[in-house]
């Protein structure tokens, strides 16, 4: 675990989650401590973006528990609604309200869920849009802007809410690849500032560089939980193995 | 035989008159058929108990029978099982209100439950509260989608406010009919009658056609 | 619980729910207290028992109706949709024309004019059903060609592209080529045009041309018991509507298994 981590601010218990017969998560344990990135990495359907979405109620589970900032899911929606306004979340296909200018999307939700002013709001996304490198396109819409810049508008519209967990779930997946960088440059940089950051991803560059711990998922099984470097240069698993030498 | 224009000049006031009746019925029955398919779109939209079940058989209902037998229906038993005394026109508003309520209930709910599952899973990650969402995220857009389905029902509407003529409802075509009895100048007054629905009708379809074609460029792109 | 679910639990779901429930009873409650229950009690659904062979009399025709529109307006349909895709002006602005004339006038207008006004210009006198059948026969090649013309739309571009480059004559082109695919996508379509003529077959009985709607209104005024004969008119339409839609059901999800979807 890296030095940030003092407290816990995820922690999953044999969580379950089923779609009809198929098992999506397959007894799942984690903690996640305060100021720790750790990245998901695994085979497309092995419960890795099912796993982040629990951490936010966006996917109820079966059995087990999922306790996010001391909130504890299930639970009651007043521990569900808290807790999605102390975590922000970040979409492959960013999911920008098309029908907003960027500024409208930034300021809704500091607006209407944390009850901030007009002008205060706009200070505030002028700032995230600063922050994440483009600022004077705050009046556009989204189909407007590329898609790296609609992903930053994202984070920084996820940003709005001053989260203190983000998660991320494949950010990257969607976009060209000359965009690529962009949106994880504005990851690193959180991750510097000491964001506590859980990032599903198939950039294994970035697992490797910014990652505290690696887990890799199969089959809805957590199969490994390790350290960047362990990980990538001594597999022990034999689907991790295998899932390496396809992905490096 | 000529087409007589006499016949129309002598005429026109009465078919102009059913022309306003055409409208003003067609007005009250989207304005109270449009307060039933909000609590019918609610029901369906609410997913279990009573008030689910009713809202679905209803709306299923209505929008499976003929709209002649629901006119018919309203006309000719409703004031028998109520004891009500109602005129020919207000049976008309009736039967359309229902006629109304049940097919834009559904194009409500067909338009919200089209939003986009992102949307909603960004609006509930970022901790909006429910009515911010329903306001600001799901119904903006999910109007913008209906409206072509809105203007396409009017049309059926426009076309089914004739059968009312049925019932002895003294709208355009009742007019039509009765004018043709009188002098025979049935291919005139029909034919007027068909001229003045396709301009009511033909503006809205073309609009209808406009939006799809946008809507299918934008979507295959 | 999809995200809609929790969307509406959200909101409130117990007390639109429980709101709901209350003005249910409130409105049966009220429709109760004001029936007119000596209506109610002389209701005679028995005598109707007697009058089971018109009735199923005029549901024959009915559905005979409704097939005659569904095979015409699909094969009329069909020739007007690729009368709008061939390069000769005067064909695309005749069927064009057509389509919108009887897409944008109402059925019972359309019936009217063909039966009282039609005679005077052709001279030819049409019985009932024949002047029923015409229109109905007419406007249902209109909704259905639109529906044809919307299908071969859907078909790619390059299905044409393709055909021209491998040389493919006309008739082959469209037959083996560009319908096919076309009608696979028009079918839940179809069927939902083919209840909209199940319905519209109702307003013939301004003609009085023996379909159910028709029979029905006969019984009625014979034996003035309009509730009992035009409530079960009312039910028959509905559950023979409700299972034509239901088959749209069947039919995509047999079209997608043999798809392999």
């Amino acid at each position: 675990m890296s030095a940030g981590a003092t407290k816990q601010a995820v922690r999953c218990t044999d969580v379950v989650k089923r779609y009809g017969t198929f098992v999506a998560l397959d007894r799942v344990s984690t903690e996640i401590g305060t100021g720790e990135v750790v990245c998901v990495i695994g085979p497309s359907g092995s419960g890795k973006s099912t796993l982040l979405r629990t951490m936010n109620g966006l996917e109820a589970i079966d059995a087990g528990t999922v306790n996010v900032l001391g909130h504890t899911l299930p639970g009651p929606r007043r521990e569900l609604e808290t807790i999605r306004r102390r975590v922000g979340m970040v979409f492959q296909n960013f999911n920008l309200f098309g029908h907003m200018t960027v500024r409208e999307n930034l300021v809704l939700a500091p607006m209407t869920a944390r009850g901030l002013g007009r002008a205060e709001a706009d200070e505030a996304a002028q700032k995230l849009l600063t922050r994440v490198g483009i600022g004077e396109q705050i009046d556009k819409y989204p189909a407007q802007l590329s898609g790296g810049q609609q992903q930053r508008v994202a984070i920084a519209r996820a940003l709005a809410m001053e989260p203190e967990i983000m998660l991320f779930d494949e950010p990257t997946s969607a976009l060209d690849p000359e965009m690529v960088n962009e949106v994880l440059d504005v990851m690193r940089d959180l991750a510097r500032g000491g964001m506590t950051m859980v990032v599903v991803t198939h950039e294994m560059g970035f697992a490797r560089e910014v990652g505290d711990r690696i887990l890799f998922m199969a089959e809805g099984q957590l199969l490994v939980d390790a350290a960047p470097a362990t990980f990538f240069t001594a597999p022990e698993d034999e689907r991790q193995k295998a899932f390496l030498s396809k992905v490096l | 035989m000529t087409f007589d224009l006499n016949a129309l000049e002598a005429n026109y006031p009465l078919l102009l008159q059913g022309l306003l009746v055409t409208l003003r019925i067609v007005f009250y029955a989207i304005l109270f058929g449009a307060l039933g398919s909000v609590v019918l779109c609610l029901g369906k939209l609410s997913g279990r108990g009573p008030g689910y079940r009713v809202a679905v058989f209803v709306i299923d209902f209505f929008r499976t029978i003929p709209e002649v037998v629901l006119i018919f229906w309203v006309y000719s038993c409703l004031p028998l099982l109520f004891g009500l005394r109602m005129s020919a026109e207000i049976s008309g508003i009736v039967a359309l209100s229902l006629f109304v309520a049940a097919n834009v209930a559904e194009i409500l709910r067909a338009g919200i439950l089209s939003t986009e599952k992102g949307q909603l899973e960004a609006a509930f990650s970022l901790g909006l509260p429910a009515s911010t969402i329903w306001r600001r995220v799901v119904l903006p857009p999910a109007v913008r989608r209906m409206m072509p389905n809105f203007v396409n029902f009017l049309t059926e509407l426009l076309k089914a406010s004739s059968l009312l003529s049925t019932i002895g409802v003294a709208e355009i075509v009742y007019q039509a009919t009765v004018l043709g009895n009188e002098t025979f100048a049935y291919l005139e007054f029909l034919t007027a009658v068909a001229v003045l629905f396709f301009m009511l009708i033909f503006p809205l379809s073309l609009y209808v056609r406009r939006a799809e074609t946008r809507h299918f460029k934008r979507t295959s792109r | 619980m999809g995200l809609f679910g929790e969307l509406i639990e959200a909101s409130g779901g117990r007390w639109i729910r429980g709101g709901l429930t209350a003005g249910l009873a409130g409105l049966i409650a009220l429709a109760l207290i004001n029936l007119n229950w000596k209506i109610v009690g002389g209701l005679d659904f028995a005598v109707l028992w007697q009058y089971r062979g018109t009735l199923a009399e005029g549901l024959v025709m009915t559905l005979v109706l409704t097939a005659a529109a569904a095979a015409c307006g699909i094969f009329f349909g069909t020739i007007l949709a690729v009368l709008t895709q061939v390069p000769l002006a005067p064909a695309r602005w005749f069927a064009i024309g057509y389509v919108e004339l009887f897409r944008n006038t109402p059925i019972l207008v359309q019936v009217l004019w063909i039966h009282f006004a039609l005679p005077l210009v052709s001279g030819i006198n049409t019985s009932a059903i024949v002047s029923g059948v015409i229109a109905i026969v007419l406007q249902a090649s209109a909704y259905f060609g639109e529906i044809v013309r919307g299908g071969i739309r859907a078909v790619p571009a390059g299905y044409g592209e393709a055909s021209d480059a491998l040389g493919i004559p006309v008739y082959t082109r469209w037959r083996r080529v560009i319908l096919p695919p076309a009608f696979r996508v028009m079918i839940p379509p179809f069927v939902n045009m083919t209840i909209s003529f199940f319905k519209a077959s109702a307003i013939l009985t301004v003609l009085q041309v023996g379909e159910l709607m028709t029979v029905s209104t006969r019984i009625a005024n014979a034996i003035f018991k309009p509730i009992e004969i035009l409530t079960l008119a009312a039910l028959i339409y509905f559950l023979f509507g409700y299972a034509i839609s239901q088959s749209t059901h069947w039919l995509e999800r047999s079209l997608a298994r043999r798809e392999g979807r």
